[in-house]
């Protein structure tokens, strides 16, 4: 598994040479244009995270789990994983260290913990990708993105909780 | 949310917590972009490799035709679409933002520059926030790491839920298009 995408490369590689295009001066011309991409990403990227983190760090993230857990436990998801549903879509890596937290606290083979694992692995930074993306080509009105991006990663979460209910346990 | 955020720190009398927080937010918005730095060019050349050999063409007419079905205006945006979706199912995630913005570029091209999120676009970002993974490696790393008898168990529901997650985005996405259409 591990070795299919640099053989992938490999052989495009090869490919090009035979179709007369140099390879190595391909690779540059390409790369070229990654440091604008992120030159220009990175102002959205800034403003993002910086708002991210004020959210959590303020304590404005915990009440509005404290607030929400009751719904989401209507919807099937258990109250020690609230925090991590609501954490989710805004930041992958306050999400991957919080389900480390969880694994540890529950047990990595434990309901929770096979359901927090199955939560993360089925949803997106939703909030990342699209104001990410959206920024990059100066696209201010998202309009139903965002929603859509909610139902689509609801319905991961919800349905990865259920079932992990049926199949492991 | 960044106010909201302002106003908690300043009613918990500490306006200086939250000069620093947005520090630290601004301070991992540049050390990501730097540690991403990598990966963009390794994947943004290998695509112009690919470009320049004649194989996105080639991978752009033979998906353009399926991807139409979902969004009609695809165009030349097939291809870094595929990519990245692709990538994000290998469990490729840092290759598949820079053939993710490429197909946004390619997608705004479509459309004549808009500023607003044209049906198409809020398809793939749709599509994108589904997160179909073959193997999600970083969840299975921490599973790994955490002492997990089984990590792998997870894999099948995931990779279930994650269909699931896209159905209901594409069928969201066309219910919003109709009621988009009627207004």
């Amino acid at each position: 598994m591990t070795i299919i995408i640099p053989i992938i490369i490999a052989a495009l590689i090869v490919y090009a040479a035979i179709k007369k295009v140099n390879p190595y001066d391909a690779f540059a011309e390409g790369a070229a244009e990654a440091v604008p991409t992120i030159l220009h990403v990175l102002p959205y990227l800034g403003a993002m995270l910086m708002a991210i983190n004020l959210f959590r760090r303020s304590g404005a993230m915990d009440a509005l789990t404290t607030t929400i857990a009751p719904a989401m436990n209507f919807i099937g998801i258990p109250p020690a994983l609230a925090p991590l549903a609501i954490l989710r879509p805004f930041s992958g890596s306050a999400a991957l260290a919080m389900l480390q937290d969880v694994l540890i606290n529950h047990g990595a083979d434990s309901f929770i913990g096979c359901a927090a694992s199955v939560m993360v692995g089925s949803t997106e930074t939703i909030f990342y990708t699209v104001s990410l993306y959206c920024g990059c080509i100066g696209v201010s009105k998202t309009r139903y993105a965002i929603p859509v991006a909610l139902i689509s990663g609801i319905v991961g979460a919800v349905s990865g909780v259920l079932l992990v209910r049926l199949l492991c346990f | 949310m960044a106010a909201v955020g302002i106003m908690l720190c300043c009613l918990n009398g500490n306006g200086t917590d939250a000069l620093t927080y947005m520090l630290e937010g601004a301070d991992s918005a540049a050390t990501l972009s730097l540690s991403l730095a990598g990966s963009y060019i390794l994947w943004m050349g290998i695509m112009n490799i690919a470009k320049r050999a004649g194989l996105i063409e080639t991978l752009s007419r033979l998906m353009r035709r399926p991807l139409r079905l979902l969004m009609p205006n695809v165009g030349e945006a097939a291809a870094p679409i595929t990519l990245n979706l692709a990538a994000n199912f290998f469990g490729l995630g840092n290759a598949a933002t820079p053939f993710g913005l490429e197909a946004m570029r390619q997608l705004n091209k479509q459309a004549g520059g808009v500023d607003f999120c044209t049906n198409e676009m809020c398809m793939f970002l749709a599509l994108n926030s589904s997160a179909i993974e073959m193997l999600p490696t970083t969840v299975l790393a921490i599973r790994t790491a955490c002492g997990s008898a089984d990590p792998y168990s997870i894999v099948l529901p995931t990779l279930v839920s994650s269909v699931l997650a896209a159905i209901a985005a594409i069928a969201a996405c066309k219910l919003f298009e109709r009621g988009a259409g009627r207004r």
